[in-house]
């Protein structure tokens, strides 16, 4: 009897061998799922991934070798495990789970879909698809020691969506360009405007440039001019463009914020470098000709600053800044004008750690290390073979109860760091679908704007978007269609959209205003919602600055706890990185709420007030680490 | 450099450069790799360990094809370890890769000093005898040994160290010491310099919670003959009269979230206690570092600390002008900076006691140390000798009639296995034909083994043995993959000397997706 046999017959499951999977993630888990499926005799696995290979990467995704480095994900899993197992059928997509071609009668070839993936756009995603197909959906994730699996099915739990999912930690406008108070405000500024306006798409509408009061300060502004001066001048070479930005964006900056006096009432005031006095004649940039270290270019390599733990000084952290400026211009020109900051872009990691310790500098903010910077800036989060594993397994186990119609056996299970209470596995049941879950109930939403003053393109943005998660919104208003996007679209109508796009609500044909109720559809997730529109004239700057909250169901669900503001789409605040560079693989953090019991009873009680204690486990996905 | 690093980022996050080194430095043994031997492995390869042996004398068969991935077609037939080994070696070129094609119960008769070479012995799917004898030879040689075995759908991992202390054990919940209930001098004048009801509003909602805490407690104490706020409610309520409404304070929501912790400092844990009690702290020339500087630290917090751990300097974000808060940073970590150097004092005095002036333990060391004293861990595990002795039985009758799940009959079960293979030469469950005779086979020795431990009388569920009897001792990878990362956890726990590993039996059963960690 072959071990699968045996495994069949103690779970009472008959024929795995003929049931179709699907794996949505090639990563860290990923890796382990397609090896723990296969050997436990799986023979007919899809596999969906956009990813292609890092170096940070093998440290436990098993199936790359060094030798696979910028290739895809999903090919490379396919044929390492072919290579053991010939005879099982893997078919591998380099594509994004989110194209049109994954649609719902596509979904619903396979008996159940397991989710290894690393950011919460794509598990919304694949939430609202298998809830439209009618799949069983196996959700995980892992960080560090800690990991989870969850048992999703249409009608008999709850989905992935029912649980408050926290928004990406994002940071008022004026505090990245104007008053940073923290490492990581200045981390914030340096990827995603200094390095954005250096070396990225000029096209693009940053989110600092559609705020009005933006250049009151200067930081990195946006007159034509401005963008004219970060155009590399015909004859300068790349080693005095890289001074006169430096003197811009860390010295003439500076020294305009400083002429707003009001700003600096009780701050500390900044103090603006130029370079000259940063670095004086006896320092000049002396590199050692190897601008590259196995293979990747580094300024730190060609400036002999090899410990990626020690904190540069500001004269070297100048050196980094001028030297990545250069090598970005002489030896990545064809990334200049198109480049996304990426953390395992070793180049990129470094003008960013260096751009932001010199602003910290000025501010009178403590520098922090490459390595530390980089955990910042790219929002890493652990990762670890052993969770990986542990967690495939427990996946595995949990489809292979589905298959055999023991779904009141499902269970999510908790993977912890300590044994609390004896258990380093934390089994719990299933729960029922939250009746007010807008996405898999017809729960409607409120939705408070300035009616005189919003756009259908900002509630696109800020609310539909980052916040619903659709991906293709159809918009109505009854059976009016205000707004449509996808390909095969008469011209007449994009003609129509497009007027509309930018058109105050009151002013509509039909005009939104309170009481007028919008519905959200989205066809390739089979989604659909129901906005009720409820004007208001004012919101408070600093918690509402997108000027439009959503709220009802949706805010409760976002707010677990009391204290908390209603909830408000992120947008014309900076996030941290866009939702799909959030995370490193395998992300989700599991925060089991009945701590262990070391802390006196007395103060048990007294932690009570501020921090509910639930019953269930609250999950969260994780926000950036500040330090 | 740049390539083990980047290799490793995302684990570096977790246990730092000075945890890896350790890992690198580390010397693996496995027995046996099946699935359970070669999934824990293989965590470990990937994870940078300096080198493994793997000790298994049998050949790949057709059915390790179907379990274990790390051994191909190709190798049907031929040493099982040596093609784990060689696999494994693919994973990570950079660890160093040995096997000895010879079975561990018979390695451990012929060759018992084979065994100091390693910093950690992995057994896996060994039974009870020789286990004992195995753990007999790790302890006298310092080695910690991990035990794994999965057994159709039940696990066990088990570690068996003489002692393990840790300095970095990384709690959860991480106590906050800010000692807002005694500011000590400087703390006390950088809070005088601030006037917590300036008329400047954009002052007063910048003023860092932990200043306008020992401020308002100041001010109660003045009108109350120096005494405290009675609880926390009235503490509350002194906060709230202080903030201005209309002005959204976010530093007084701070304060309001962590005023108990003026009321209720953080006390010394049971733990703190446990190792501070710790009848090794009275060191004498022979006394490992932490040893000496757990003695040290009792000298200090009987004297500069007046009672109190030394400080660990670090302070959450607040609310708060980036210049207040970093003055305020600067204080706390001059203090703990100044704690250090008292602890240096003391132990410096020690080793001079003892006779040890000439290797003295460095700063950085001693840094660490303070900087996580009141996390500090000691782990003593039972010799599995003295578990299966008759002091564990009543113990295991009591937790056999309390305990609603499966845990402890398996625990029971998977021993009793062990006396079946011992008497029949074999598992039972492998025939299906003598399936029923097994099960019954297998309970009479169960609670002859109970009674053996004196825990004779209780009883064990009849399901679970059947149970444990169908599971025919197979090993399923989805089991070995869970069972060999959770081993391969605690391995890593133990190598780095962080976080707190396994103290017990861990027992897991998949069918019910349980686990459950016994003390017996």
């Amino acid at each position: 009897m072959s071990r699968s046999e045996e495994l069949n017959q103690q779970m009472d499951i008959n024929g795995i061998e003929k049931e179709k999977v699907l794996m949505v993630g090639a990563g860290g888990i990923g890796c382990e799922l397609l090896k723990t499926l296969v050997l436990t005799g799986f023979q007919h696995i899809h596999l969906i991934d956009m990813d292609t290979i890092e170096v940070s990467n093998l440290n436990r995704q098993f199936l790359f070798r060094k030798s696979h480095v910028g290739q895809s994900k999903a090919k490379v899993a396919r044929e390492a495990v072919l290579k053991f197992r010939p005879g099982v059928e893997i078919v591998a997509h380099h594509a994004n789970v989110k194209n049109q071609e994954f649609d719902i009668d596509f979904f619903k070839q396979f008996s159940v879909v397991l989710n290894g993936l690393d950011n919460l756009e794509a598990r919304r995603h694949v939430n609202r698809m298998c809830l439209a197909a009618g799949v069983p959906l196996v959700e995980s994730g892992t960080t560090g020691y800690l990991g989870q699996v969850t048992v999703h099915i249409k009608g008999q739990t709850e989905c992935y969506e029912c649980q408050p999912k926290p928004a990406p930690k994002s940071y008022p406008v004026c505090t990245i360009t104007s008053t940073p108070s923290k490492l990581i405000h200045c981390i914030v500024w340096a990827k995603e405007l200094a390095l954005a306006k250096l070396f990225g798409d000029k096209g693009q509408v940053s989110d600092l440039d559609v705020r009005p009061t933006s250049n009151e300060d200067g930081a990195v502004s946006n007159d034509p001019d401005e963008a004219q001066f970060f155009e590399v001048r015909s004859g300068e070479n790349s080693k005095a463009y890289a001074e006169r930005v430096f003197d811009r964006i860390f010295g003439q900056n500076i020294v305009t914020a400083l002429q707003n006096e009001d700003t600096w009432k009780a701050r500390r005031r900044p103090d603006p470098l130029f370079l000259e006095k940063v670095l004086t004649e006896d320092d000049v940039v002396t590199t050692n000709g190897v601008c590259s270290s196995e293979g990747t270019i580094s300024a730190s390599a060609s400036l002999g600053l090899k410990n990626p733990q020690e904190t540069w000084s500001v004269k070297d952290n100048a050196r980094v800044f001028l030297e990545s400026v250069q090598l970005f211009l002489d030896k990545r020109s064809k990334d200049v004008g198109k480049l996304v900051f990426d953390k395992d872009d070793q180049l990129a990691v470094e003008f960013v750690t260096a751009a932001a310790n010199l602003r910290a500098h000025s501010f009178g903010i403590p520098m922090q290390s490459l390595f530390e910077a980089k955990g910042m800036a790219g929002n890493i989060i652990h990762a670890i073979a052993t969770t990986n594993a542990i967690i495939a397994g427990l996946i595995v186990l949990e489809a292979l109860k589905i298959l055999s119609n023991k779904t009141k056996e499902c269970r999510m299970t908790y993977c912890v760091e300590h044994p609390s209470g004896k258990m380093l596995l934390m089994p719990v049941e299933m729960a029922e679908p939250n009746p007010r879950c807008y996405v898999c109930s017809e729960t409607p939403l409120v939705l408070e704007l300035n009616t005189a003053t919003a756009t259908m393109r900002e509630v696109l943005e800020k609310v539909v978007k980052r916040k619903l998660g659709v991906t293709d919104p159809v918009i109505m208003q009854g059976s009016n269609l205000l707004h449509e996007s996808g390909e095969d679209i008469e011209e007449d109508m994009v003609a129509y959209y497009t007027a509309l796009l930018d058109k105050k609500f009151v002013d509509y044909p039909t005009p939104i205003t309170t009481g007028v109720v919008l519905t959200v559809e989205d066809y390739h997730q089979d989604f659909r919602c129901s906005l009720h529109v409820k004007h208001r004239e004012t919101f408070d700057e600093e918690k509402e600055p997108e000027g439009m909250v959503i709220t009802g169901d949706l805010a409760s669900l976002n707010n677990t706890d009391a204290s908390a503001q209603p909830s408000t789409a992120a947008p014309s605040k900076i996030q941290n990185g866009h939702a799909e560079e959030e995370e490193d693989d395998d992300v989700v953090m599991v925060e089991p709420v009945p701590k262990a019991a070391t802390a006196g009873t007395k103060r048990k009680l007294e932690e009570e007030d501020t921090q509910p204690t639930e019953k269930r486990l609250r999950v969260t996905e994780s926000v950036p680490i500040e330090v | 450099m740049a390539q083990r690093n980047n290799k490793y980022d995302r684990q570096l996050r977790i246990w730092g450069e000075h945890g890896q080194t350790a890992l690198e430095t580390a010397r693996v043994c496995v027995l046996n790799c099946g699935p359970t031997g070669s999934e824990a492995l293989k965590n470990l390869v990937l994870g940078g360990i300096g080198s493994f042996t793997i000790v298994d004398a049998s050949k790949v068969s057709a059915a390790d094809l179907g379990n274990n991935y790390l051994v191909d077609w190709e190798s049907l037939g031929q040493s099982k370890a040596k093609s784990v080994c060689a696999l494994l070696q693919e994973l990570n070129e950079s660890v160093g890769a040995k096997f000895v094609e010879e079975s561990p119960e018979a390695l451990l008769e012929s060759n018992p000093a084979f065994f100091a070479q390693f910093t950690l012995v992995i057994a896996t799917q060994m039974t009870e005898a020789p286990l004992l004898k195995l753990e007999e030879i790790c302890r006298q040689q310092k080695v910690m040994l991990v035990i794994a075995r999965s057994y159709g759908l039940a696990g066990l991992v088990r570690i068996s160290v003489t002692e393990h202390d840790i300095i970095e054990s990384k709690p959860d919940n991480k106590v906050e010491d800010l000692r807002l209930h005694k500011p000590w001098p400087e703390l006390q004048s950088y809070v005088d310099e601030f006037d917590i009801d300036t008329q400047d509003h954009n002052i007063h909602k910048h003023i860092p919670f932990a200043i306008l805490l020992i401020k308002i407690a100041e001010d109660w104490k003045k009108s109350h003959d120096g005494k405290l706020p009675a609880n926390v409610r009235l503490f509350k309520e002194a906060i709230t009269a202080r903030r201005r409404v209309e002005e959204d304070e976010d530093n007084y929501n701070e304060a309001l979230k962590s005023a108990y912790i003026v009321l209720f400092p953080p006390s010394i844990s049971s733990q703190l206690r446990a190792v501070l009690e710790d009848k090794a702290s009275d060191v004498d020339a022979s006394s490992s570092d932490f040893w000496i500087m757990v003695s040290a630290l009792k000298q200090f917090m009987a004297n500069e600390g007046q009672g109190e751990p030394p400080l660990d300097g670090a302070i959450p974000d607040m609310h708060s002008f980036t210049d207040y808060y970093i003055k305020l940073q600067k204080i706390y970590q001059a203090r703990a900076e100044a704690d250090v150097t008292a602890v240096e004092g003391h132990v410096a005095r020690i080793l001079k006691q003892i006779g040890r002036e000439s290797s003295p333990i460095p700063r950085s060391t001693i840094k660490l140390f303070c900087k996580n004293a009141r996390n500090l861990r000691v782990l003593r595990c039972k010799m599995l000798s003295d578990e299966f002795s008759s002091r564990s039985g009543p113990e295991l009758q009591r937790l056999l009639a309390v305990e609603e799940s499966s845990h402890p009959a398996l625990y029971v079960l998977l021993r009793a296995v062990d006396h079946f293979a011992a008497t029949y030469n074999r598992f039972p469950g492998v025939f299906d034909g003598e399936m029923e005779e097994d099960v019954s086979r297998l309970k009479s020795l169960a609670v002859g083994l109970l009674n053996d431990m004196g825990g004779g009388g209780a009883s064990l569920p009849e399901d679970v043995v059947s149970e444990i009897c169908r599971f025919g001792a197979g090993e399923i990878h989805c089991v070995a993959s869970i069972v060999g990362g959770i081993a391969s956890q605690e391995c890593i726990k133990l190598l780095t000397r962080q976080f707190t590993p396994i103290q017990g039996t861990f027992i897991y059963n998949a069918m019910s997706a349980t686990s459950l960690v016994l003390n017996v």
